[in-house]
This record gives C-alpha cells, sequence and structure tokens, in this order.
C-alpha cells in the first residue's frame, strides 16, 4: 500500500512537470496556484516573444549552428519550441549580429525561468504528497 | 487586418540595431521577467501589493548592483588606461 502511494505520489510529481514544461504555468494550476501560474504564464511567454520580436523566429536556430546551451535553454519553454525550429531548418529565417545575440539571450533566459518553475511546481507538488500522508 | 500582418511580419524580420549605449535598455525588460518569476516562485502568498512591491526592489536591487560593477570596470578601465 505504502509501495503503491510512493508510485502514484511519483508520477503525479512527473505529470506536475511535465505540464509544466508543456505549458508555462500550468503545473502550478494544477495544484491550485492560480495567480502564480498566471503571473508564470503571462511573464515567460512575454519574454519569449520579446525575444522572436527582436530577433525574429530566426534565433530558434535548433539544429543550425546554435550553441548547445542555448538550444538546451530555448527547449525548455515549451515543445513548441521545437515545431519554430523546425521552421527555420533550412535557414530560412537569417538573423546575425546583436539582434541575435540579444534575442538569443531572451529567449534561452525565458527557457531558464521555465525551468525554474518546472523545478518550483515539482518540489511543491512533492510537499502537498508529503503533507497528506502525513495527515 | 493590416495590423495583425504587420504585427506578425515583426517576428520574421530582426530589428535592426548595434551596439551602443541605448541598445543597453533591452536588459531592463529580462531584468523585470527575472524579478517577476523569482518573487512568484519565492513568496509563500500572492497578493497583488505585497508582490509588486517585492518585485521592484529586487528589480531595483539588480539594476543597482550592475550600474555599481559598470562604474567599477569604468573606473579600472580609467585607472589601467590613463
Amino acid at each position: 500500500m505504502a509501495l503503491r502511494s510512493s508510485e502514484s505520489k511519483t508520477l503525479f510529481m512527473f505529470v506536475v512537470g511535465l505540464l509544466s514544461w508543456l505549458v508555462p504555468g500550468a503545473g502550478h494550476f494544477v495544484l491550485m496556484e492560480r495567480k502564480r501560474s498566471i503571473i508564470i504564464f503571462v511573464t515567460v511567454c512575454l519574454t519569449f516573444c520579446i525575444g522572436l520580436y527582436i530577433g525574429s523566429i530566426g534565433v530558434v536556430n535548433l539544429f543550425g549552428t546554435a550553441p548547445w546551451y542555448v538550444v538546451g535553454a530555448q527547449i525548455m519553454n515549451s515543445p513548441m519550441v521545437l515545431v519554430l525550429g523546425r521552421l527555420n531548418t533550412a535557414g530560412a529565417y537569417h538573423v546575425y549580429g546583436w539582434p541575435n545575440e540579444i534575442g538569443q539571450i531572451y529567449t534561452s533566459t525565458a527557457g531558464l525561468l521555465n525551468f525554474l518553475c518546472i523545478v518550483n511546481a515539482v518540489y511543491l507538488s512533492h510537499l502537498r504528497g508529503t503533507q497528506t500522508a502525513r495527515g | 487586418m493590416l495590423n495583425v500582418m504587420f504585427v506578425m511580419a515583426t517576428f520574421i524580420e530582426p530589428e535592426i540595431f548595434g551596439p551602443s549605449p541605448r541598445s543597453m535598455l533591452w536588459l531592463l525588460p529580462l531584468v523585470a521577467a527575472i524579478a517577476v518569476i523569482y518573487k512568484a516562485t519565492k513568496l509563500p502568498v500572492i497578493k497583488a501589493g505585497n508582490f509588486i512591491k517585492e518585485s521592484a526592489i529586487l528589480f531595483a536591487s539588480i539594476i543597482a548592483f550592475i550600474v555599481v560593477a559598470a562604474l567599477t570596470l569604468h573606473a579600472l578601465a580609467w585607472l589601467i588606461t590613463g
């Protein structure tokens, strides 16, 4: 019984983490932290969109010359970034110099901020599970 | 409709600017985003007034630290290069 409870807790934490990655703030939304989830969703999306506005969707160059750490950080925004990356596979959108760097900094930072939120949502779900188990 | 098309077009063409002192202002929205997300994950209870106050204090602290670091580096550069 304890094993089943532990398994369901781990599964719940995994689902919360996955939801947080799929849609920024969704993990907190599931945990009934509505205000937090709205703030996270708006801020992460806005930061990512500012990055796209500055450097165009060419800054999401997942299969090109972008360094691995930029690609990794950008993917943490959402799987939707992969769709943008596919659009830019053949180098359809060229961007160089300062706008490229600022755009990459914005989109990468948005991803890292979402990663922070994913970790926070998983930790909150772990705390809730522990509190429920203790009564 | 034309306005929507114009907004969409801005996302497929990069802005045109170079490394100028004015372009450093792009730092501000990024710092604001970092301050807001950090406080959204750290505050135990989200209340509008308190959340805005805490985020503004963190935003100002980060900017103040950057300004102090920039002035220190500028003074060092001035001392070394004469």
